[in-house]
């Protein structure tokens, strides 16, 4: 990159715009959508204190992608993805598994299940582009994601997941919120909290797996945890933080998408992660609850 | 048998160099990894380690040199910046310390990443290297870095065991008796940052965490005093890098990868098999339950 900003980049620029090729949509629409899909669920992840969890359960989904490929033999995408679900639900519960036991730390559950999956997945990935079959190309843009790779159908897989994942969230909105905010209090109610602990890791294995091929594993839990974080500067209800969450997600997986393609080398996913990063810094800065409004208030208290 | 575990030491130096490179690198993480894992920071490593490649390409910008020291001047610098961040935004009320490490790891290692992949294509960063080592191919200058930063970091944690210790376990104590803790924890910080820089030729920024963090807790499961627990984790990961070198060996895959699923393995073992693990408790409770048995199936005997 020489010049940050050439007529070659505003050529991109008019050429992204112009939708002429298909891949560019698709790239744009699939950004939008896991900027979406992360930010609705994530958001339970936040307000539960399991934020890392997304990133333990990113980082899974390599092994289940390299067993389903040696398993399969080829880069069939629908073995592939059901390969990475399987892993990821797995790490999840073994997360939960070893934090109940004692002589354990929750933190280092996460810890573990994170490297030890992740030191699986790149065993095997090394393993598998260390054999003659060469089938294997592009497995490794699973590392860091590449939105401009997304084939029709997978675009088809992500609305849909999409879809059920949103509205999933608002049918059982109710039960969410109360078992999030006052588990006790909900299952006295009779809100089956251990139903909707586990419908919860499986949202958030199926958002996972269906965004990787956009943001890559490795930056996955960045989606999930920074637009609903963003959002939490800027309101107090639970709607709202939904909402503005999968808005700024939006708006980041759009504007990361346009990044990397205007700038040749920029991978998608860490384009997407530092856009999020920026509007968290906005937030954080001048949102309603942010920090400037802090020293407002006190200024005012103090006034009086 | 000959040929598996003696015949690769005659194929050359570079067997030497990456038992070398591995059993150094494995050593002092293992020793950083147990302090964190008593402060319940296990997954500050997680972020520690990632950020340590922004800082190499911060070095390398602002002095254009790929030398040692710089490279751990500059990983030092940005992962006390992490960390203090980290702990400013946990600080507020509306952000969790959990969300405030998945945020600002992932944004920094975003940077990282695309400043990688976009300014300095003559530092010869090799993503791939960085991120998960090979030690089979390990550099001279990663040779010298890892043979100055193992010794230091154990020297320096036996110089100031007491303080480590007392902050760990006690703050509050550690204290009220003079122990200046804030001076420790950024120590520990920056020790960490350190290792992990030096260790990045040989097992990789994403795995080095893995070898901070599975060695203490299967440490954790074994020992009950402090001393013991250290040298426990110590063995844990010299087991996992020897073993892990000559599994990459044998089947032709990635080293990082092969070591740390042996630590992996070796935590499943001790996790089942420990005298406080699963298997343990379960007999105990068996054990128990058929002592009690016969009393309980006699009447409650009358008091008075």
């Amino acid at each position: 990159m020489q010049g940050f900003f050439t007529s070659e980049t505003f050529a991109r620029a008019v050429e992204f715009f112009s939708f002429q090729y298909s891949f560019t949509v698709y790239a744009l629409l699939a950004s939008i959508l896991v900027g979406a899909v992360c930010a609705v669920v994530g958001a339970f992840l936040v307000l539960r204190g399991m934020s890392l969890l997304g990133d333990a359960v990113g980082h899974a989904t390599l092994p289940g992608v390299c067993a389903a490929f040696v398993i399969v033999g080829a880069k069939e995408m629908g073995a592939l993805m059901i390969g990475a679900l399987v892993s990821a639900f797995i790490a999840a519960l073994l997360v939960g598994a070893i934090s109940d036991k004692p002589r354990t730390r929750p933190d280092a559950a996460i810890g573990i299940i994170l490297s030890v999956f992740f030191g699986i997945g790149i065993l095997m990935l090394s393993y598998i582009q260390n054999s003659p079959t060469a089938a294997q190309a592009g497995l490794d843009s699973f590392l860091f994601g590449n939105a401009a790779a997304v084939s029709r159908e997978q675009l088809y897989l992500l609305a849909g997941v999409s879809v059920v994942l949103i509205s999933g969230v608002a049918i059982f909105f109710r039960y969410l919120a109360v078992a999030t905010f006052d588990p006790v209090f909900a299952r006295s109610i009779g809100i089956p909290t251990r139903v909707v602990h586990y419908g919860l890791l499986g949202a958030l294995s199926l958002a996972v797996v269906v965004s990787v091929q956009a943001v890559g594993v490795v930056l996955v839990a960045a989606m999930l945890i920074i637009p609903p974080s963003s959002a939490l500067f800027l309101t107090k209800r639970l709607p709202g933080v939904l909402l503005i969450g999968a808005l700024l997600g939006v708006l980041s997986g759009a504007l990361g998408a346009f990044a990397s393609y205007l700038w040749e080398g920029v991978a998608t996913g860490p384009a997407m992660v530092l856009c999020a990063g920026f509007f968290f810094g906005v937030a954080l800065l001048f949102g309603p609850r942010g920090m400037f409004k802090d020293r407002g208030g006190r200024r005012v208290r103090l006034a009086d | 048998m000959y040929d598996l575990l003696i015949e690769p030491w005659s194929w050359g130096a570079w067997m030497w160099r990456a038992m070398l490179a591995s059993v150094l690198a494995a050593i002092p993480l293992a020793v950083l990894g147990v302090f964190l894992y008593l402060r319940r920071m296990s997954l500050i490593a997680d972020a520690l380690s990632h950020v340590a490649l922004l800082g190499i390409v911060v070095a390398f910008l602002v002095t254009g040199s790929m030398e040692g020291p710089v490279m751990l001047a500059g990983a030092a610098a940005v992962g006390l910046v992490a960390a203090i961040s980290i702990e400013a935004l946990a600080r507020r009320p509306n952000v969790r310390s959990d969300a405030a490490i998945g945020i600002v790891f992932t944004v920094l290692f975003a940077a990282g990443i695309i400043l990688i992949s976009t300014s300095v294509h003559d530092a010869h960063i090799d993503t791939q290297c960085v991120l998960f080592g090979n030690p089979l191919a390990i550099s001279n200058r990663a040779l010298w870095m890892l043979g100055g930063v193992a010794p230091a970091v154990v020297l320096g944690v036996i110089i100031f065991y007491r303080w480590l210790s007392v902050s760990s376990f006690d703050p509050i104590l550690a204290a009220s008796i003079g122990i200046p803790v804030t001076l420790v924890h950024y120590g520990l910080m920056t020790a960490v940052s350190l290792t992990t820089v030096a260790s990045f030729e040989s097992v990789g920024s994403i795995l080095a965490i893995a070898l901070m963090i599975v060695p203490a807790a299967t440490a954790h499961l074994l020992a009950n005093r402090l001393s013991t627990m250290l040298m426990v984790a110590v063995a844990h990961a010299v087991l996992s890098a020897v073993l892990g070198v000559y599994v990459s060996i044998w089947i032709n895959a990635s080293t990082a990868g092969a070591i740390v699923v042996v630590g992996g393995a070796l935590y499943a073992l001790a996790f089942l098999f420990a005298p406080h693990g699963v298997l343990g408790r379960m007999i105990r409770r068996r054990a128990h339950r058929a002592q009690t048995r016969p009393e309980s199936s006699t009447p409650p005997q009358q008091i008075g």
